[in-house]
């Protein structure tokens, strides 16, 4: 198996994953991909695009002591380059490791 | 007065676009950008490029107006996208006037929010001048009970 271009090649949501792993050191990233749901709607109706909208549902340290706005913008700053690329919308959780014992699955 | 009257055609035929074609609240219509009877000399002059001031001007004015602005894709009573939805149906759970400009309509508008607050993507909402984040905060908001505190002191519609 080569692994060559692998790059671009790969998914979106598997950079996607990569990325917040490398960068917000996450514990937990539950990423879905909810394109389909949205693959109708207006301003999706000209693109044939994949992988352009997703639910995301990150945890990491990193977010101690963060309010939202900034948790997401720094989720949206690892994401930059698949903003700019086609991804459209990522609804996000953003929790610390403490926010999420322990009823919170 | 006078300042108005100087202030340049493209710049206020822009405005002017802007708050019939778009703005919530007052008539919209979707009839001057698509309309082929208008001749050209009528249309609306696009100064995408060299109007970047006078459009955050217009975004720093509407937040500062409106207590509560959302830009969205579609308009409140009729969303064209599921976030866009969520965010207006959160708020209108408040008695609250709710101002809103379609971003679909306007790309300029679009780009020129996204610019404003750094975020890159829609609905993004503004109470009282700051800026909230899009759909999913507003509902975590919602529910944590900070959206009712934030609101308090905006005055319902009548």
């Amino acid at each position: 198996m080569s692994f060559r271009g692998t790059t671009t090649l790969l998914s979106r949501a598997t950079r996607i994953q990569t990325k917040l792993q490398s960068s917000l050191s996450a514990t937990v990233i539950e990423l879905d991909d909810v394109s389909y749901q949205h693959a109708g709607h207006a301003a999706m109706k000209e693109s044939s695009e994949q992988e352009t909208h997703f639910n995301l549902k990150i945890v990491s340290e990193k977010f101690e002591g963060v309010n939202l706005v900034k948790r997401h913008r720094m989720v949206y700053e690892v994401l930059d380059d698949e903003l700019k690329s086609g991804l459209h919308a990522l609804s996000i959780i953003a929790k610390t490791p403490k926010e999420i014992t322990p009823e919170v699955k | 007065m006078a300042t108005i009257l100087f202030k340049g055609i493209a710049a206020r035929s822009l405005t002017t676009r802007l708050t019939s074609s778009s703005y919530y609240g007052m008539r919209y219509t979707t009839k001057v950008s698509n309309d082929t009877d208008t001749h050209d000399d009528f249309k609306p002059t696009n100064k995408v490029e060299n109007s970047g001031t006078s459009l955050s001007s217009i975004i720093e004015q509407d937040v500062k107006d409106n207590p509560v602005m959302i830009y969205m894709k579609g308009v409140p009573d009729f969303p064209q996208c599921g976030f866009s939805s969520l965010a207006v149906k959160v708020l209108k759970q408040y008695d609250v006037p709710l101002s809103a400009r379609n971003i679909l309509q306007d790309p300029e508008v679009k780009d020129a929010v996204k610019a404003f607050s750094h975020w890159p993507t829609f609905p993004q909402v503004f109470i009282k001048g700051e800026f909230i984040g899009g759909s999913d905060i507003v509902l975590s908001m919602h529910q944590s009970g900070e959206l009712k505190e934030k609101l308090k002191d905006v005055v319902s519609k009548q």
